[in-house]
């Protein structure tokens, strides 16, 4: 496979794919819950720059707003509510020793067969693939409508309305869930 | 513009991927365990994004939008369920909760 | 001729089945009214049926068919020998011909006499009703036996004759020998049963009918022989299978063992069934299948062998015997040789001769020693007796005519069939028969001597020297368990008293019998050979060519050589006599010798401990070892393995479920990387 790219955005993809890794593995990493926490926000962030690479500016942007501002802090919340009591991280020994190599192996493994399988699938652009003919062709909406939110915009209220409004009944039932889970009773 | 291979994205999707599968087994405090899981969920949401796209398609974001609101959903009732079993036990460790065994 | 055998049949049924409802409740004389009504009347509806045909002038008229049901009239047989389809046909019907006739005769007369016998000596037993209701059973199954006309229902009384000898061997079914014995000797029937299905069922895949002669539409089984077409050797396994029924029923060798011990019943019981009818169904199977017997060469000779051999097993036993009732049972059994051993040298007549004479002489014998059995309150055995006839006349009497009879003293009846027999072996032998039946010759003269021999040793036991014993027992006797007899009180010699004439006149009427009852044989030996009453009745039945087409007449003899042998077999039996009194005259005193040969004969040759050790024990062993290895091991075994398996495995399964979050986690990661290797090396 040869790379006929410009130097900028392979140097940005490289940067940006090393930076998340490496922020995903402090997620997993340390022993502090905190810690992970913010590992956790920083992984969110680099993502959001990569969907900027790949061209999704509204759902960089919600990720953002959402996922980092708004979840992640939920659960610092009760990180930090449940830090002053004893975790068991730090303290006690894990019941089952092997399972740790056992996850390393099999983590691993995942890693290559996925590996293998995405490298030596079909390429995007070879004939086995097929090029979908929808009318939410992105490139064609973006000409349309000028730009990549706004595609992303009548795309949703025109032909994922219902989604849409399941969704927000989902989040009702989910409010209405934590408010009974939390009760003091 | 000459794009990039699709397959590096997908590695870069995939090794996140694993990386929350291996904390999800490895960690015991829960909200680490939850924090991994989420971990898994953005990789998944890369590459969905990918897809959308080389594939030229609005889908992916679409489907990323709603993992999205989804995530939160399920984010807000798992954390009330931790919640509620720290007040009970007073402690979060998932090797003390083995109740549920045969 | 007046065929009356269904009334002969009808009406011991008919008691046996009144006495057996309503017996109980009926009082003495009622029961007997019933019992002597039902037997009397069948021997009066026999006679008239014999009377009947004793002036009937062809031969071959002499007989008649009476289908009384038909039970199944259809389809069609394969060919098989005749070479057009024939009709299955099973009939229920009834044959009157000279054969059936005289055993009729034989049954009804001896049953009559005996079940008058019996009101006196079972005139203390609770079961008395049940005795003459088993007794009018006995008398039913035997004439459905001989009158039968086909093979099915002669299985049927054969079958039914042998329920009735068990019901009456066990009749003090409170004893445990009697239980014993009479399982014993219902067990060894069953073996003959079986000779006799399989004999049949090979009769019906060849013959494709039962009956015995033409009957509407189907061709007999006997008439088929004569056509011929069905290989030797069928009919010669035909035959041996029918012989090993007879075997079984008439206590041959090797089934023999259940004779003897048959002696726990009651002794009229030993008289008209071991003695004189129902082991003679052998006998009358053999004459009866005579056309088969006659075309199976191999068979009849079988026959003889067996029946010779038996006859002087069975006399060397006796010669030791100290128990009255079991040596006049190994004298049954050899003299049933006897009549085996003529009809094997093909001189039926002979046979069923010496059937009818031996009838009446047993019989006597048999109720002889039960009058004495019954003076002494239940002693049997010969070194508690002596003495007796100055006591008892009449059973004396009586008794030594009976034994004049038997041991072939001239001119009692016993020497007339004896002789009969003994000259048609000679017969045989000296016209073809080879060094077989001079040997059988000779075995039948040594075992006249034995047969003299032994019992007069009975006679000068029982009825000579001094009194042995201590006086007859005051209770009533066999009924109780055995122990009791040795705590009752014992009275004196002058205790014994003569039986009631209730009990004595059938042995003065058999006595008679005994006497007169030869006279009916051959007189050729004394100039007048045409003059052969008994055997020119019963010769359709042996040699009709129009019946069975089978032109038979059994080999005769020359008059010298007739001569030889009759003064050759009544010299063996003075030998015999003089021996006996030699021994015995001044009483029987008795000193168990330790030679071991005497040992052996006295201990019956141990055949029974030898069929309990090669036979019993394995048997019971295999049940044993089958109940604790299938039923222990297998099944029970077997379910509650399945139990424990299922258990096991469920608690190995269970371990799966730790409760642990991460190892569920764990098993989700391990499909989905398997499933990915999958992909990767299968698909990729």
């Amino acid at each position: 496979m040869s790379i006929s790219v410009d130097t900028p955005t392979f140097i940005a993809f490289f940067v940006l794919a090393v930076a998340t890794i490496a922020a995903g593995l402090g997620v997993i990493a340390f022993k502090n819950a905190v810690h992970s926490a913010l590992s956790l926000i920083l992984t969110l962030l680099f993502l959001a720059l990569f969907y900027l690479q790949l061209g999704a500016m509204f759902i960089a942007i919600v990720q953002v707003l959402i996922y980092a501002g708004a979840i992640m802090v939920l659960f610092l919340f009760v990180v930090t509510m449940l830090a002053s009591e004893d975790t068991g991280d730090v303290t006690e020994p894990a019941r089952q020793p092997w399972q740790r190599g056992i996850a390393a192996t099999l983590g691993f493994l995942l890693i290559a067969g996925l590996s293998y399988l995405l490298f030596t699938g079909a390429s995007i652009d070879s004939a086995a693939v097929v090029q979908p003919t929808n009318v939410n062709g992105l490139a064609a909406g973006i000409a349309a409508y000028g730009g990549n939110t706004e595609a992303f915009g009548m795309a949703l209220f025109h032909g994922f309305s219902f989604p849409f409004e399941i969704t927000s009944l989902l989040i009702v039932v989910a409010l209405l869930g934590a408010m009974v889970l939390g009760r003091k009773s | 513009m000459h794009e990039l291979p699709i397959s590096w994205y997908l590695i870069v999707s995939a090794l996140l991927f694993s990386i929350g599968v291996v904390g999800v087994l490895v960690r015991r405090n829960p909200l680490t365990i939850f924090m991994s899981i989420e971990l898994m969920l953005n990789a998944v949401n890369l590459s969905f994004i990918t897809f959308s796209r080389y594939l030229n398609s609005v889908d992916g974001q679409m489907f990323v939008f709603l993992v999205l609101t989804v995530a939160a959903a399920e984010v807000v009732v798992g954390l009330a369920i931790i919640v509620s079993i720290f007040r009970t036990r007073r402690n979060i460790n998932v090797d003390e909760m083995n109740i549920l065994r045969g | 001729m007046t065929n009356l055998t269904v009334w002969v049949l009808l009406l011991p049924l008919l008691g046996f089945i009144f006495l057996g409802l309503f017996g109980k409740a009926l009082p003495r004389p009622g029961v007997l009214t019933i019992a002597w009504g039902a037997s009397g009347l069948a021997f009066v509806f026999a006679a008239v049926g014999f009377l009947s045909m004793l002036h009937v002038t062809p031969d071959s008229a002499r007989m008649s068919d009476q289908v009384i049901y038909t039970w199944v009239n259809s389809g069609t047989v394969g060919t098989g020998v005749l070479t057009n389809n024939v009709p299955l046909n099973i009939s229920f019907g009834l044959l009157l011909d000279p054969l059936s006739a005289t055993m009729l005769l034989v049954v009804t007369g001896v049953g009559f006499l005996i079940h008058i016998y019996s009101a006196g000596y079972m005139e203390e037993d609770e079961g008395f009703w049940r005795f003459f209701a088993y007794l009018n059973f006995f008398i039913f199954a035997m004439v459905l036996l001989v009158s039968a006309d086909n093979f099915l229902f002669l299985l049927v009384g054969w079958a039914l004759v042998g329920l009735a000898s068990f019901l009456l061997i066990g009749f003090w079914f409170t004893r445990r020998s009697a239980v014993a014995a009479a399982r014993k000797a219902l067990i060894i029937n069953i073996i003959g049963d079986f000779g006799l299905m399989i004999a049949i069922f090979l009769i019906f895949q060849h013959y494709q009918t039962l009956n015995y002669l033409n009957n509407g539409t189907t061709t007999g089984v006997f008439n088929q022989v004569v056509a011929g077409g069905v290989p030797t050797a069928i009919t010669t396994a035909i035959c041996l299978l029918l012989f090993v029924a007879c075997a079984a029923k008439s206590a041959q060798l090797p089934l023999y063992m259940w004779l003897p011990d048959a002696m726990e019943g009651p002794t009229p019981v030993s008289a008209l069934i071991h003695a004189a009818t129902m082991v003679t169904a052998g006998v009358y199977l053999v004459a009866r299948a005579n056309p088969l017997f006659q075309v199976s060469p191999a068979a009849l000779i079988t026959v003889a062998i067996i029946g010779g051999a038996t006859a002087l097993f069975a006399a060397t036993i006796a010669l030791f015997q100290l128990d009255i009732k079991r040596v006049l049972a190994y004298s049954t059994i050899s003299q049933l040789g006897y009549m085996f051993m003529a009809e094997g040298a093909q001189n039926y007549t002979a046979g069923v001769f010496h059937l009818t004479t031996h009838a009446y002489f047993k019989a006597l014998l048999f109720l002889g020693a039960g009058s004495v059995i019954h003076a002494l309150g239940g002693e049997q055995d010969m070194r508690q007796m002596g003495g007796l006839r100055h006591r008892m006349k009449i059973t004396f009497w009586t008794f030594l005519l009976a034994a004049l009879a038997i041991s072939g003293v001239i001119p009692f009846a016993g020497f007339w069939s004896k002789d009969e027999i003994v000259g048609s072996l000679l017969a045989r032998a000296t016209s073809g028969g080879g060094t077989l039946f001079y040997v059988l010759w000779a075995v039948a003269l040594l075992t006249a001597g034995l047969t003299a021999f032994y019992m007069f040793r009975l006679v000068f036991g029982i009825f000579f020297g001094s009194y042995r014993g201590s006086g007859p027992l005051s209770h009533a006797h066999g009924a109780e368990d055995e122990e009791e007899e040795h705590h009752a009180v014992r009275g004196g010699f002058y205790a014994i008293y003569e039986s009631r004439s209730i009990m004595t006149t059938p042995l003065v009427i058999l006595a008679v019998l005994s006497v007169i009852g030869g006279l009916v044989g051959s007189w050729a030996l004394f100039g007048k050979p045409g003059w052969q009453p008994l055997a020119n009745f019963l010769s359709p039945v042996f040699s009709n060519s129009a019946w069975t087409g089978v032109p038979f007449h059994p080999a005769e003899l020359s008059l010298s050589m007739d001569w030889l042998s009759t003064g050759i077999s009544l010299g063996v039996a003075g030998l015999g006599i003089l021996a006996a009194w030699l021994v015995y005259r001044r009483g029987f005193t008795y000193k168990e010798s330790q030679n071991p040969l005497y040992q052996l004969v006295l201990h019956k040759y141990y055949i029974d401990e030898l069929c309990t050790a090669a036979i019993i024990n394995p048997l019971l062993w295999l049940g044993r070892t089958a109940t604790s290895l299938l039923e222990g091991g297998l099944l029970d075994g077997g379910s509650r393995g399945i139990g424990w398996v299922t258990s096991r495995v469920s608690g190995g399964l269970r371990r799966l479920q730790t409760g642990y979050m991460r190892n569920y986690a764990l098993a989700i990661l391990l499909g989905a990387v398997l499933l990915i290797i999958y992909y990767a090396v299968v698909r990729g």
